[in-house]
């Protein structure tokens, strides 16, 4: 792929740190970025490529900043914005919140990072859990690192340390399903898909070998077993420690975990589903007097189940004023700064249904300014149920010193791209 | 940044570097240190403190050390002698114990892009090479592809290169990576590294341990080797399955990339690895990074020019959601025209319907031709659409439809119909030069249909001088002239007054010129004007940029998964030289089959390219003079041409002139022309 070099830009285009790798472009380039990046929103072409001579420039933007790469070569495209969402994330496991702010007061963390990520433009160790053994710079490491030699540099198992101890070992395995749905304003649902993710929290010493059982389809027809209720995945992904070629042959999961919190795998269920919380809503505005908003939920899930902090954000005109609610359960709020109301319910039983009344003034001088058509769109979280009916249905642990290890379990659904368009 | 009081503050932090009690205290002397690289970062120059640091780097203290390099590296080109101080250090740090010491020394080594270093630091990278710790090796590899830029002229050593070659077997993936890209580097020359049989079937093997970035850039380089026999290469491929799904957008990119090339000569298996990454591509599509997102959605439309039909039945994942930036919505709708079929065809309408009135103006607009576009097949749905849309009597929407159904007419004469019982009253809403051309234009040339035309034109005749667009003016005078033709009773009055005033109050060169052209034909006779401006109203035969027959894979294989198709305009970079011969041999199948110039004519008009003057067919030499010019900011190049065919093989081809020069912009108009040559050759055969 190879980059010439990385900068990270404040809004306003100012350098806040830059590393060039390479040499071959001019860092003065960058100067070219904010007034091309400007003129392409002038002429609504914004693009996350743009080009001043031969230098091209792909960037991102993350808060209130821009990671800009610039090489001057035809690179291989998705891979540079891979490496550059993988500072973010990099970044962001360092400092918590990547901001302009965390990037001031930690300048000199930033260089090390940069420096480890990435050499002569071709990306190097990127995982944050291997790179903290290079970095010298932080807190309470700083004298530690002083002499230690990195274990994992000759290590066979790169992302996980010898010699870690826990008094209990423990392992905690979330499984969390978010469920992304369109439904356009007739009411037919345009596409709908599960994003699953299987989180660890590894508590556990030495080197231990896991192995995790799930009612996967695939595994259950290999081995003729077809009792229950199986899941189909799509583009499972794993992190690094699962042995791949073992999952190839015979869908087994086994894997030396990285210690303490790592997602383990994700994957993807392009099913039908139904959404679980249905809207019905009528937006009726009436020009220069009111709008009136009718809007009812219902819960389509299991009634053992109970949503928790739904919140339904329903649009309306900027120009509104002087709302009225009636909600029969939970309490709706109105939001002027994002123009929209939002209808909370602590928790939402299945099988329910509730009804929410809104009524806005809207001034005899109309808003010259037209506005678009914003969506519903509702967040929830269902604990203790999957949409997919995924389940783990072991996880054994094994370690050569014998030790008893407890896994916990723990499912939870949430409301991942939920939008609802309205006619409005 | 220089700001006030920076002096003081370098001579400072210069006098506490130089303080032997700061100097003693390790914490203190790496605060100021601190200090110094913070003020870099901010744009201080703090460049006159090289001497300071450099002493400071004499430590042993790791995190001074790290902090004194970041520094050294940005300032060592401003002081090339006193960095020949930091050389020792370094070389010392070199024989470190701790291998994360001997690492850092030995990027920074290299870092320091200093040409007359090159003599020192031979001799630890050579030794770095066989450091038994992995990470060491790592630096020192990528270590000689930065010496070997930085002296690309000297001959690196055999010996290095054949060491390098061996350290390929290096049980760290990211070493053996590291060489790839050390031996592409140095080996440039050379054509990059050499991909023998044991080396290619030892990286396949190795690809697994590499991490996605190593796994993409193996796989990149095994795309030079060929395989010796199909068996062998069926062993490839069906190692590489299991990458081809790979839920890592990157490593299936490269994958296919790389099958692509393997199977060159086997259409059958590309097609089918093609049906196979269907699914990690729609999934990709659905990535959480939007750039990723667009960069999949481009990639989408190169492999649906050669199989149409991939993502058929997949269309809904290409609906836009409401937050999406403007520049995906627009490919989404672009792939979305694409994949339009008999059972789509209804809800994809609707779909597109919702995004004509996006509050976004271009994304509205891109919606817009997308339903035009679509009208090419199925006019009648896409008509009720647009015509739905005039209603809003919004202005800049009803500017895009006007501008949609023009474009529309031409290709589908039997449209004309209904666009024409529509015109009426758009003329009031118009506002935009695009607009109120392509208003003029469908008056002009659909007058006789549209009754209320000659009022229509009269409107913007008694306005002509308000209207400060040119092109408008000269689309005006085409327009009445055109009319004048069809309907002379009603029209002749006011084609009289906008001639005159053409003629006599226009300032404009080109207006001006237009209107003394049209008077003089005039002159010549009412049958002259005839033949010379009733060109054809449509051209179905245009048709066939829409339903081109699928591309070879090959045609785009060389630019998958790299930059090149993000660019809109996506054009290929071949030498100019290379192209003329196949142009030559179009030429001569337009010539052969004489297709009607008024065909060539309009294909090169909707690609912008306007025809001068050309032969009459069937004559010999027969020349076509064309021109074009770019508008690609930030500055606009002029492109005059001129095509010739003589019948003899080394007399033709295509000349072109330029001002000014933009080999880019040539090498785009010479593709262009090319395609447009080789659809209407296509249509021919």
């Amino acid at each position: 792929m190879s980059l010439s070099a990385v900068f990270v830009l404040d809004l306003k285009g100012k350098v806040l740190i830059c590393r060039n790798y390479k040499g071959d472009v001019d860092m003065a380039e960058i100067d070219h970025f904010m007034p091309l990046l400007m003129q392409h929103d002038d002429e609504g072409l914004t693009c996350p490529v743009m080009s001043h001579g031969n230098v091209h420039f792909m960037w991102i933007k993350h808060s209130n900043l821009y990671l800009v790469a610039t090489t001057n070569k035809n690179s291989n495209a998705s891979l540079v914005y891979s490496f550059l969402y993988k500072l973010v994330e990099v970044f962001t496991e360092y400092f918590k919140e990547l901001e302009e702010e965390s990037i001031q007061d930690n300048f000199v963390v930033v260089y090390e990072l940069l420096d480890e990520l990435m050499d002569f433009g071709f990306p190097q160790t990127t995982d944050s859990k291997i790179l903290q053994e290079y970095i010298t710079q932080e807190g309470a490491k700083l004298e530690v690192a002083k002499s230690k030699v990195p274990t994992t540099v000759t290590n066979a198992v790169s992302w996980r340390s010898e010699g870690i101890k826990y008094k209990k070992n423990e392992v905690f395995i979330d499984v969390i399903e978010s469920i992304n749905v369109l439904v356009n304003a007739n009411g037919s649902v345009m596409s709908s898909d599960i994003v699953g993710s299987i989180k660890l929290k590894t508590m556990l010493s030495g080197m231990p070998e896991l192995r995790l059982g799930l009612n996967d389809r695939v595994l259950f027809a290999l081995t003729g077993r077809d009792k229950g209720k199986t899941v189909v995945m799509e583009d499972v992904k794993f992190h690094q420690c699962v042995r791949l070629s073992r999952f190839e042959n015979d869908r087994t999961i086994s894997f030396i975990p990285p210690d303490g919190e790592s997602e383990l795998m994700s994957y993807r269920i392009n099913t039908h589903v139904k959404p679980l919380i249905w809207i019905e809503s009528i937006i009726e505005k009436f020009s220069h007097s009111r709008v009136e908003i009718m809007v009812k939920a219902k819960g389509q899930f299991k009634k053992q189940s109970v949503a928790n902090n739904v919140e339904v954000r329903i649009p309306v005109p900027s120009d509104a004023d002087s709302p009225k609610f009636k909600t029969s359960t939970g309490n709706a709020k109105y939001v002027p700064e994002k123009n929209w109301v939002v209808w909370t319910i602590k928790s939402f039983p299945g099988g329910k249904e509730f009804l929410m009344r809104a009524h806005f003034g809207l001034p005899s001088v109309e808003n010259d300014e037209l506005e678009g058509k914003p969506p519903i769109t509702v967040k929830f979280e269902i604990p203790y149920f999957t949409v997919s009916g995924i389940q783990v249905r072991y996880m054994k642990i094994i370690e050569k010193s014998g030790y008893q290890a407890l896994p916990w379990v723990r499912y939870i659904t949430q409301s991942g791209d939920y939008q609802l368009r309205t006619n409005m | 940044m220089p700001y006030l009081g920076s002096e003081d503050t370098v001579r400072d932090l210069r006098r506490a570097l130089a303080n032997p009690h700061v100097q003693s205290d390790q914490l203190r002397y790496r605060n100021v240190i601190l200090k110094v690289i913070r003020l870099m970062s901010q744009g201080l120059d703090v460049s006159s403190l090289f001497s300071e640091m450099v002493k400071a780097c004499a430590t042993v203290d790791i995190v001074q050390k790290k902090l004194v390099y970041v520094f050294l590296c940005s300032y060592a080109s401003l002081n090339p002698e006193l960095s020949l101080l930091v050389i020792n250090t370094l070389r010392k740090d070199c024989q470190d114990s701790n291998p994360m010491v001997r690492s850092l020394a030995l990027r920074n080594m290299t870092n320091l892009r200093l040409p007359g270093l090159m003599e020192y630091v031979e001799q630890p990278l050579t030794a770095g090479l066989k450091d038994r710790a992995a990470c060491v090796r790592r630096v020192a590899v990528l270590g000689w592809a930065k010496l070997h830029n930085l002296h690309p002229n000297s001959e690196i050593d055999a010996v290095v290169v054949n060491e390098l070659y061996s350290l390929l077997r290096d049980t760290d993936p990211v070493v053996m990576v590291n060489c790839l890209r050390a031996l592409e580097e140095i080996l440039k020359e050379e054509g990059g590294v050499a991909i023998n049989k044991p080396i290619a079937h030892h990286l396949l093997n190795r690809l697994k341990d590499c991490d996605v970035w190593g796994q993409s850039e193996v796989l990149k380089i095994l795309q030079r080797y060929q395989p010796q026999s199909e068996d062998e290469l069926f062993d490839i491929l069906s190692m590489l399955d299991s990458s081809l799904v790979s839920p890592h957008p990157t490593v299936m990119a490269s994958t296919l990339s790389l099958f692509l090339s393997l199977c060159w000569a086997l259409p059958a298996v590309s097609l089918a690895a093609l049906e196979r990454v269907r699914v990690p591509l729609l999934a990709a599509c659905g990535s959480a990074s939007r750039e990723i997102r667009f960069t999949v959605l481009c990639h989408i439309q190169l492999l649906l020019r050669s199989v149409p039909g991939l993502m058929g039945a997949h269309y809904k994942r290409f609906f836009c959601g409401y937050a999406e930036p403007a520049y995906i919505k627009q490919r989404k709708m672009q792939v979305l025209v694409e994949l339009v079929n008999d059972d789509n065809v209804a809800l994809l309408l609707d779909e597109l319907k919702d995004y004509c009135t996006d509050v976004n103006t271009d994304t509205a607009q891109a919606a817009i031709s997308a339903v035009g576009r679509i009208g090419r097949s199925y006019s009648d749905r896409c008509l009720g659409i647009l015509i739905g849309l005039l209603g809003l009597k919004q202005e800049n929407i009803t500017s895009a439809v006007v501008q949609t159904m023009r474009d529309l007419v031409w290709v589908c004469p039997q449209c004309s119909e209904t666009v024409c019982s529509a015109l009426e009253g758009c003329e009031e809403i118009l506002q935009d030069s695009q607009g109120k051309q392509a208003l003029l234009w469908l008056l002009g040339t659909y007058g006789d249909r549209v009754s209320s035309a000659p009022y229509t034109l009269e409107v913007f005749i008694d306005k002509v001088r308000c209207e400060t667009s040119s092109p408008v003016k000269m689309e005006l005078l085409t327009a009445t002239l055109r009319l004048f033709l069809c309907r002379p009773a009603e029209t002749q009055d006011m084609l009289g007054r906008l001639l005159h005033y053409a003629i006599d109050e226009e300032t404009d060169m080109c207006v001006r010129d237009q209107a003394l052209l049209y008077y003089r034909l005039l002159q010549s006779g009412i049958d002259e004007t005839r033949k010379v401006l009733q060109g054809r109203r449509s051209d179905p035969s245009l048709g066939v940029l829409i339903g081109l027959p699928a591309e070879p894979v090959k045609h785009w294989a060389r630019v998958f998964n790299t930059l090149k198709p993000l660019w809109q305009s996506f054009s290929e970079t071949e030498s100019v030289r290379g192209r003329s011969c196949l142009l030559s041999f179009l030429l001569l199948i337009i010539v052969k089959f004489s297709v009607h110039v008024c065909v060539f004519q309009a294909a090169m008009q909707l690609v912008n390219i306007q025809i001068l003057a050309f032969t009459p067919s069937h004559t010999l030499p027969w020349r076509v003079y064309l021109y074009t010019h770019t508008q690609a900011p930030p500055c606009t190049t002029l492109i005059l041409g001129e095509l010739l065919y003589t019948g003899k093989p080394t007399e033709e081809g295509v000349t072109l002139k330029q001002q000014p020069r933009d080999d880019k912009a040539l090498r785009g108009f010479l593709s262009v022309l090319i395609t447009v040559l080789h659809t209407l050759s296509s249509q021919r055969e």
